[in-house]
């Protein structure tokens, strides 16, 4: 089914002095990526749990399929919508494959064992992420890298049909961060909604339908739509309030992102 | 997705355990009771108040050693959820300060109830009993209250409240310490110590009203306190209610512990060690963990009075010999295996 996650003038503020962002518009549908970009402290992590039903909207209503999101019960959400959080700190010791299970949680009695389906969906994620090897590892005991792999296999384990992953490529090296981009390109193509937050201009550039810059200083939306609109060194520089260079990619021809780059000494 | 040990074998050698102990427990005391004397009084067909062993069989050791069985995986269970709910592994039943506040009403009980008053029951609760569950439950309430005050009610919050409650607590039955006569004071010791030295069945029949319903739903959370143990975020983007999970392992957890404490006293480390010692055999998944350490909680504290019954000529508080021989075993498991891989 085609789900429709449309976030229609949305504001939210911490505390009342401060807004983070206002009046945002923002949808996320089946079969498209929508990266969220921008500086540090920019409010696309808030943006996220605004639009996973974590944090309700002080301005501005979240609807999913034309129905508010805070009127479905936490479970059938879960069901529909995942969300990775930037940060998680495990509190106990588990295995690998023990924490992609729990990702089963929304679709398990609260009594109820893994199901052999369950156990094939949590084998498959495993697969997908290319963190199988790892099964039965200590969780504790993998890289950084590894761990979020781990967790982006239990989100995917969750069989959501909306993905919101913040940052899920942060501590992935080249090629792993290339695999993810590649695996939600996959996964969009089979029909699931994602969002993503990322740093990486460049592969958000390659792999996403549509980006959101977001910008503290404009407590909201800088600019909306596919990349090549978005990321242009004009915009860039007044988000990061820094000289952005943008040229096209030699290989790819998406656009290519670096900072600084007309500055002349080297660090080194 | 596999446990750790396949879990059919788990439950073979617990029930195996359970039952040894048990028997063990029924037999093994002051006076060592013979099954073949038993079986004779028993067909016999006396009533059982003339026959000297089935009398003592079941009298005293049968209500005793359920007694010291519910106690201890109360304590079990209570300690692993709120390991999770605080996310600490320091955490035991008694670490929020309610058995301090329970010893504190079993204090203003001996202290200010004089006479005949002392003897006179509260259902199935002595004053004392009853002044120390009042106490305990309302040190609880009062934790939350507190700790709900704080706009993100975080298990850090919650553990220092209760800490510093029952640091009060402390502070408090020391003052009464102070003003008590000195009689009362070796009764009072007698109390802190800790015991399961109960006869007849009134102690046994309240705790199993209270402890089943209460361990039943603690037991359900164990898929929610999994989800927990990965931050609340995660968590509740997966369906759980974070807040009520909270509130419910709390007070359920506290009502529990304040019955314990209030009927066997002070012996909270059976929650430390035996979810620990569980956890390095099943893992820390609470499905498995919770159900294997309410049992094992229940055998170890069986075991600790037929060690208590036996060392000296006397009887030897029962606090007393579940941190003397608790506390060496879990010293040897910390050497022994990964214990660092917690983080809070
Ligand atoms: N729980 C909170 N309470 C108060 N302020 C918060 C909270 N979380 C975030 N903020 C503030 O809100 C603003 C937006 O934070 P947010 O985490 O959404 O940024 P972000 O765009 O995700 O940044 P980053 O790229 O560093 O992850 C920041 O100024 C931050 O300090
Ligand atoms: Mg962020």
């Amino acid at each position: 089914m085609n789900q429709r996650l449309v976030a229609h003038r949305v504001s939210f503020a911490y505390d009342p002095q401060t807004p983070v962002f206002q009046n945002i518009d923002a949808t996320i549908e089946s079969g498209r990526i929508a990266a969220i970009v921008g500086p540090n402290g920019a409010g696309k992590s808030t943006l996220l749990r605004v639009l996973s039903g974590l944090l309700r909207p002080v301005t501005g209503t979240v609807m999913l399929n034309d129905k508010p999101l805070h009127g479905l019960h936490a479970i059938d959400r879960a069901r529909l919508i995942a969300f990775l959080p930037q940060i998680i700190n495990p509190a106990f010791a588990l295995k690998v494959s023990e924490v992609v299970s729990m990702g089963r949680y929304p679709h398990m009695g609260a009594f109820a064992t893994l199901s052999p389906h369950d156990r094939n969906v949590v084998e498959r994620c495993l697969h997908d992420t290319e963190t199988y090897e790892l099964r039965s590892r200590d969780f504790m005991t993998l890289s950084g890298g590894e761990r979020q792999r781990v967790l982006v296999a239990s989100i995917l384990a969750q069989e959501p049909e909306l993905l919101l992953l913040d940052e899920p490529t942060s501590a992935l090296d080249l090629h792993h961060a290339h695999e993810v981009f590649v695996l939600l390109r996959r996964l969009a193509g089979d029909g699931y909604g994602i969002a993503v937050v990322t740093h990486d201009l460049n592969l958000a550039a390659r792999f996403c339908d549509h980006l959101l810059l977001m910008s503290q200083t404009h407590q909201g939306l800088l600019a909306d739509g596919p990349p090549e609109c978005v990321l242009t060194e004009e915009l860039l520089s007044r988000a990061y309030a820094a000289s952005i260079n943008v040229c096209a990619h030699p290989i790819t021809g998406s656009p290519l992102v670096t900072a600084e780059a007309d500055t002349l000494e080297r660090s080194r | 997705m596999k446990p750790t040990m396949s879990r059919t074998r788990i439950i073979f050698a617990l029930v195996f355990i359970t039952g040894a102990i048990g028997v063990a427990s029924l037999l093994i005391g002051t006076e060592t009771l013979s099954p073949e004397q038993a079986w004779a009084e028993w067909q016999s067909g006396r009533p059982i108040r003339e026959c000297p062993t089935l009398s003592i069989l079941f009298y005293q050791r049968l209500p005793r050693t359920l007694t010291a069985w519910l106690a201890g995986s109360a304590l079990a269970l209570v300690g692993c959820a709120f390991q999770a709910l605080l996310r600490n592994p320091l955490a035991t039943p008694y670490t929020l300060g309610i058995a301090s506040a329970g010893a504190l009403g079993a204090w203003v009980a001996t202290v200010f109830i004089q006479g005949t008053v002392l003897w006179v029951t509260v259902w199935t609760f002595s004053p004392i009993q009853a002044s120390a569950f009042v106490f305990a439950s309302l040190n609880a309430l009062f934790i939350y209250l507190l700790a709900a005050r704080n706009p993100r009610m975080a298990p850090s919050v919650l553990l220092l409240t209760g800490v510093t409650l029952g640091m009060l607590c402390n502070a408090g039955i020391l003052f009464l310490r102070y003003l008590a006569a000195p009689d009362r004071l070796v009764v009072m010791d007698r109390w802190l110590m800790g015991g399961v030295d109960v006869v007849g069945f009134d102690i046994v029949r309240t705790l199993l009203i209270g402890l089943t319903p209460c361990a039943i739903l603690l037991l359900a959370q164990s898929a929610k306190l999994d989800q927990l143990g990965f931050g609340t975020e995660l968590a509740a983007s997966r369906g759980v209610h974070v807040g009520r999970l909270q509130a419910v392992v709390f007070f359920v957890g506290s009502l529990m512990t304040a019955l314990v404490a209030s009927t066997v006293g002070p012996i909270g480390f059976v929650g430390l060690i035996v979810p620990h010692s569980v956890r390095a055999i099943t893992g820390s998944r609470h499905r498995i963990l919770m159900p294997v350490s309410l049992f094992c909680g229940g055998a170890f504290l069986c075991f600790c009075d037929i060690i208590a019954r036996r060392l000296l000529t006397g009887e030897t508080p029962i606090g007393i010999i579940t941190s003397l021989f608790g506390g060496p075993f879990f010293l040897y498991l910390l050497t022994r295996k990964r214990f660092t891989d917690w983080e809070t």
